[in-house]
């Protein structure tokens, strides 16, 4: 596969043409489309790797094109919307999304995920064939636990000892909250005595790490008040 | 003149000084009768000079002729031996006398009182008057002479004089005091009230009583007055015209009650006529407000005044007022009509009739109650959803042109050929529309908690574990600020029932607030406490520069800590964190004191 290609849906031509723009000065070929039907057209005559869909769009809605397309292709598909309540956050990625930006977006961000995407994509195929026990895949994250590594959308991340027990024991209990007193101990192997502060930064440096927005986690999340964990896809 | 006068029979001294006369007066009269009746007075003295003309005498010489006629009876036993008068007696050939002289002559020698009967006939002395002798019935056969002797008659008259001496000026007074007193109390009914400015009636803090308790307390008075007086009264016979020690000690004590009764009863008197005088004697009575609450009871249930506020069910109360009385008439009629047999199918009949009625027309009711409950609640719907409508759409429409705005100008930087100078107004430009996304945000956030459109994801938190959390986030800023943060926080957990996402942003807000506006080398203290099952976290910090305004000025939407509005940040952090605290279930205060400035946060525990 020599160029790859984007399908950009949106129903405001000047996004649409911006974002173009900025994944074409990436190198991505882009097919713009200004609704959800012509979105469905421009995927029958081509051959598109990721789409980014608006949810707000005449004649067929981001979210129901999305069930069309989702009833042929495994595509990546990130929904881009002006939306931006949880609700309807979880409601995209529920519905078959793979990443939801919102409306205004930073280019870089939007660069950064699409990327992300992609390269799960292109790689899916190979990490099927080497899942194993010692390995633990969460979205783009994969641990792979002889190595002592973690591959974000397959690129090896660089982590310390106390960083890597920690998402090693947030990934093996995927979905789980932990406090920090449970992650001092289970990591630490010490008695947890406030311990709060500690963990919290190790927290946000894995999330720097791991993380495309760290301000707005998509895997290593901060359950407020209660602990942390490792959001399940 | 006219006027002058009304001013002083106005005047409330004018007033004060004679109801005092007439308690005065009034006291005088009583104790002065009381002191007569004490003393026996015979009040014909007053009317009558001579003993012997007196209607005393007549009595005193008829019982003498009766009790002389009551002897022969017994004759000769049983006659006393001390008599008042004199006798002569003679029956069946006895005879009997206590003067020693058995002659008529010698009788009717006592002109002004003598007594003969002789024969069947009566004689009386010369100056004895006819009409002294009531009656008298006797056997013919018998004789009998009585008169009273001059010397007794005397001592008598002496008396006599004697007590109408004594009476006269008393009795004058008595009088005097009744007449005065009646014209003051005329002139007191009169006036009470009344004013000398108008024409109104003014009342006292007595006429604040009501009626019923008015009438109550003043024949209470009345009748403690009356009783004491019967009580206290004890007439010895004593015919010296002195009082001994008990009779003056009931006197004063029966002047001391008087004068308090009339007192209590002229203030109420006076009370009743101010309220007769200002129509309001029937009005203001217990009676009277009970009857009129219980009559616009009723009436404001057959008006429907009373079901006014619940106007869905108004008819239903109206139906079913009507159903219960005319069911109550029904059955009245039915025990009535029990001496009417063929009458007392008809009650029955009727009352089937009202129940048909009285469903039928309640269904109807039922249905429209329906009706408008349905269609009120989807207007309801309706409006809550257009509410949500409104601030996505507005947000999409503000959303839309500001994805282009800040993705052409990211667009316009990656431009290799720029000059110098459109590369910084590119910078400007990137800059700026970046804040306007973060206001546009928080203008959202603000409107959906503020609107009660936010979803809330409520669970069991512990608030010192998010407040750790949240600095341990925010320790990029808070190093780059160089501020100390220095926290004071429970050993235990602080659990509470609230949403941990909104209140992280609320500490978010508020720490980043204290971060942007503190004084450099200053500390901001963060304390968590629990006070009365309350957990009360408060953020202290020194301001950078003077707060000149209130606690209710910052609270105000954009109002930002410093009046220059140049720093960045959407100027809407502390109006989220309050919003978000009050959606979570929390309170949300700001004290300001000189250079602290202060942020409460309280919620119940769990």
């Amino acid at each position: 596969m020599d160029q790859i290609r984007i399908l950009v849906a949106d129903d405001d031509k000047e996004i649409a043409s911006a974002i173009g723009k900025l994944l074409s000065i990436e190198g991505y070929e882009i097919i713009e489309a200004y609704n959800g039907l012509e979105a469905l057209d421009a995927l029958v005559s081509n051959n598109v790797q990721l789409i980014l869909l608006d949810i707000m769009m005449p004649k067929l809605d981001g979210l129901s094109t999305m069930l069309k397309i989702r009833e042929k292709k495994n595509i990546p598909i990130i929904i881009l919307s002006a939306k931006s309540e949880d609700s309807d956050k979880i409601l995209g990625l529920s519905m078959g999304a793979d990443d939801y930006i919102t409306k205004p977006f930073n280019s870089q961000e939007l660069v950064a995920r699409v990327k992300s995407q992609l390269r799960r994509y292109m790689l899916l195929g190979d990490m099927a064939n080497i899942i194993s026990d010692s390995q633990i895949i969460i979205g783009g994250l994969s641990l792979v636990k002889d190595s002592k590594q973690l591959l974000v959308d397959g690129e090896p991340v660089k982590l310390t000892p106390t960083e890597y027990k920690i998402i090693e024991f947030l990934m093996s209990n995927v979905g789980m909250v932990f406090s920090a007193e449970q992650i001092y101990e289970k990591v630490w192997e010490e008695p947890a005595y406030s311990v709060e502060n500690t963990v919290m930064v190790h927290i946000r440096r894995i999330r720097e790490k791991i993380e495309i927005n760290p301000k707005e986690p998509k895997y290593l999340k901060v359950v407020w008040g209660i602990g942390y964990k490792i959001e399940k896809y | 003149m006219d006027t002058k006068l009304k001013s002083i029979s106005r005047n409330t001294a004018t007033k004060f000084i004679a109801f005092v006369i007439v308690v005065i007066l009034f006291t005088t009269t009583i104790v002065s009768f009381v002191y007569l009746e004490n003393l026996s007075f015979n009040y014909e003295s007053l009317f009558v000079e001579q003993y012997k003309d007196s209607e005393t005498f007549a009595n005193e010489f008829n019982s003498a002729i009766h009790e002389t006629n009551y002897f022969i009876n017994d004759f000769p036993r049983n006659i006393p031996d001390k008599l008042d008068y004199l006798y002569y007696i003679k029956t069946d050939g006895l005879e009997n006398t206590n003067s020693g002289k058995y002659t008529k002559e010698f009788f009717l020698s006592f002109k002004d009182s003598s007594f003969i009967y002789e024969n069947g006939e009566i004689l009386l002395g010369e100056n004895t008057a006819p009409t002294f002798i009531t009656s008298f019935n006797t056997q013919e056969d018998i004789t009998m002479y009585i008169a009273f002797t001059d010397e007794y008659l005397g001592s008598k008259q002496v008396n006599w004089e004697t007590a109408r001496e004594k009476l006269i000026p008393i009795v004058i007074t008595i009088i005097a005091s009744i007449i005065i007193s009646l014209a003051l109390i005329v002139y007191l009914i009169a006036v009470t009230g009344r004013k000398h400015e108008d024409e109104s009636v003014h009342y006292s803090w007595i006429d604040k009583i009501y009626t019923e308790l008015l009438l109550l307390a003043l024949f209470t008075t009345l009748s403690i007055w009356l009783a004491s007086i019967v009580e206290l009264s004890y007439y010895p016979r004593y015919y010296n015209f002195q009082l001994n020690s008990i009779q003056v000690r009931n006197i004063i004590i029966i002047g001391l009650v008087t004068a308090v009764c009339t007192i209590l009863c002229g203030a109420f008197l006076l009370s009743i006529s101010r309220k007769i005088k200002g129509k309001i004697f029937l009005k203001h009575s217990i009676t009277y407000s009970l009857f009129s609450k219980i009559n616009d009871f009723i009436k404001s249930l057959l008006d429907g005044r009373r079901f006014s506020k619940n106007s869905l069910t108004k008819t239903l109360h109206q139906r079913q007022i009507i159903f219960i009385m005319v069911s109550f008439i029904l059955v009245f009629f039915t025990f009535l009509f029990i001496a009417v047999p063929p009458l007392i199918l008809l009650p029955p009949i009727l009352e089937i009739a009202l129940i048909y009625w009285y469903i039928k027309y309640n269904n109807e009711t039922y249905e429209e109650i329906n009706k408008g409950f349905d269609e009120s609640i989807e207007e309801q719907m309706k409006s809550e959803r257009l509410k949500i409508d409104l601030i996505t759409n507005v947000s999409h429409d503000l959303k839309t042109p500001l994805t282009s705005i800040i993705s052409y100008v990211d667009l316009l930087g990656k431009e290799e050929d720029l000059s110098d100078t459109a590369r910084d107004y590119v910078n400007i430009l990137a800059e700026k529309s970046n804040r306007l996304k973060n206001i546009v945000s928080d203008l959202f956030d603000l409107a959906k908690s503020t609107s009660g459109n936010i979803y809330l994801d409520f669970e069991s938190i512990d608030f010192k574990k998010l407040i750790e959390q949240t600095i341990g986030d925010m320790e990029d800023n808070i190093e780059k600020s160089g501020l100390q943060i220095k926290t004071n926080l429970p050993e235990e957990p602080v659990n509470i029932l609230s949403d941990g996402k909104k209140l992280y942003r609320v500490f978010q807000n508020i720490i980043d607030n204290a971060l942007k506006y503190s004084l450099q080398g200053t500390r901001i203290f963060i304390n968590l406490e629990v006070i009365d099952r309350k957990a009360v976290a408060t953020i202290k910090n020194t301001a950078s520069y003077e707060m000149d305004f209130t606690q209710e000025e910052i609270m105000e939407r954009f109002s930002r800590a410093d009046s220059s509005r140049t720093t960045e940040g959407s100027g809407l952090g502390l109006s989220i964190a309050e919003s978000f605290t009050n959606v979570c279930g929390g309170e949300f205060d700001i004290d300001i004191d000189g250079d602290m400035f202060k942020v409460i946060i309280s919620f119940e525990l769990l």
